[in-house]
């Protein structure tokens, strides 16, 4: 073993000594200069109010949402009454169930798949491949584009139900899911035969690129089978206003 | 000497692995998104698009408070008329896509190389930007409705295949979804330069007509 002088102890400690401000230092230098690189003054100044603003209207919109399933239910409770008053009330009624469970304003349980997709955690990425590692808008309407491809009966994307009018719209690194904020992770409920959803989403053919993207970049993607799920109303707008039945 | 220089080579090793650490955290951090990390030009892009649906919700909860209150006072009088469910009847119906329906709105021409998820995105902007009801040549798109590659440069919609040229035909607003779709830098303007040599032409409709979903 060998052995350490005195002069070789003090050299060591007085390495050791520098060691803990140097790390220090770097890690402030570096910090600093990424922080520079990233914010730009005009977002140090508009940053906070247009977080907070954007932050209200969203809060704004659940209550809203709350409000209209509230009329919805109070509306239906009336029609249900009414609707034992007459025959033509009663087909009426059945017509407009019909319809609603067709439209997505009824949640619908039962057995299917969930599709968790993330973005990589864990993977050490280059600048140029942090892209590929996370999760864009087009990857949850190619989702729900084989969700329906594969005969499902009901879809919701983190509760919010998919819909006619449902659109997924990516502003920055913000996505809107019928017009609600959310980000990753996403759970897409498919509810539908098992079976064939699963032939659908394990089909090589089918979302090449996002499969391609979990293995090499570690975007998180997984599809599971699942039974007892349930997919939400929609309970946003239904906006039939320009068009009119012919 | 000698202990001055392993002193700066131990502070300049520090210094490195200092600076390689933060780079690490900083480099999984984008990966925390939150409104806070966004540009105020895309917060401020959220806000409008948030602004407008809470908009859309009052109006359909305006309309609402008066059809309960209407439905609530026939019922007790015994006089409830099927008004309101038929009216509820021919909303449901246009919004699932069961009717034919007419309104304005905008036009999308495609002649030329196009595949199935440039139309599914198309489909998807058009929905984003208002779209009450939307159709690809003489095909309806529904609530439930997928895309698919087709044979020989065509597109499959819900199975059936769509050769081109394709004429998109969506009916809502159609000052608001003309600006959505031809504004610099929205989607037939990336199309544009993705399909260099196939041609887009987008035009305002005051009547369209979009056939029932099949």
């Amino acid at each position: 073993m060998a052995h350490v002088t005195p002069v070789q102890r003090q050299h060591l400690a007085n390495g050791l000594a520098l060691l803990i401000p140097a790390l220090l230092f770097g890690f402030l230098v570096s910090a600093q200069w990424q922080t520079q690189l990233e914010r730009s003054s005009l977002a140090v100044r508009y940053n906070a109010p247009l977080t907070e603003a954007a932050q209200s209207l969203q809060n704004e919109q659940n209550a809203l949402k709350a409000q209209l399933a509230e009329l919805r239910k109070q509306l239906d409770s009336i029609q249900a009454n009414a609707s034992t008053q007459t025959d033509a009330s009663r087909s009426l009624q059945a017509r407009i169930d019909d319809l609603k469970a067709r439209a997505g304003l009824t949640a619908v349980a039962g057995d299917g798949v969930i599709i968790s997709l993330d973005d990589a955690k864990q993977t050490a990425v280059n600048a140029k491949d942090v892209d590929k590692s996370i999760c864009h808008a087009t990857d949850l309407t190619d989702i729900v584009n084989t969700a329906w491809r594969g005969g499902a009966q009901a879809v919701a994307i983190n509760d919010e139900r998919i819909v006619g009018t449902s659109s997924v719209y990516c502003v920055g690194s913000t996505i809107m899911v019928n017009g609600t904020l959310m980000s990753p992770p996403f759970q897409i409920v498919v509810i539908g035969r098992q079976d064939q959803l699963l032939g659908a989403f394990e089909d090589p053919a089918q979302l090449r690129d996002i499969k391609q993207r979990s293995e090499v970049h570690g975007l998180g993607f997984r599809v599971s089978r699942a039974s007892q799920l349930r997919a939400p109303e929609y309970n946003g707008a239904l906006n039939v206003r320009a068009a009119q039945p012919k | 000497m000698r202990t001055s220089g392993g002193s700066i080579a131990v502070a300049a090793v520090a210094l490195f692995l200092g600076v390689l650490a933060v780079s690490q955290f900083r480099s999984q951090d984008v990966y925390s998104r939150s409104l806070q990390l966004e540009t105020p030009a895309s917060l401020t892009t959220l806000i409008a698009s948030l602004a407008d649906k809470n908009s859309a919700l009052r109006d359909e909860i305006f309309d609402l408070r008066v059809r309960v209150t209407a439905a609530s006072g026939s019922v007790s009088t015994g006089q409830f008329s099927l008004t309101e469910g038929e009216r509820q009847l021919g909303q449901l119906r246009v919004f699932a896509a069961q009717d034919a329906i007419t309104g304005q709105g905008i036009s999308v021409s495609i002649d030329g190389a196009f595949d199935e998820k440039a139309m599914s995105d198309l489909v998807n902007e058009l929905r984003n930007a208002g779209a009450e009801g939307i159709a690809i040549n003489d095909r309806r798109v529904g609530p439930r409705s997928w895309f698919a590659p087709g044979t020989q440069g065509a597109l499959a919609l819900d199975g059936t295949r769509l050769a081109g040229p394709w004429t998109v035909r969506a009916i809502g607003p159609a000052d608001v979804i003309f600006v959505a779709v031809t504004r610099t830098g929205g989607i037939v303007g990336q199309f544009e330069l993705i399909y260099r040599s196939t041609r887009f032409r987008v035009t305002k409709e005051s009547a369209l007509e979009l056939p029932p979903l099949r």
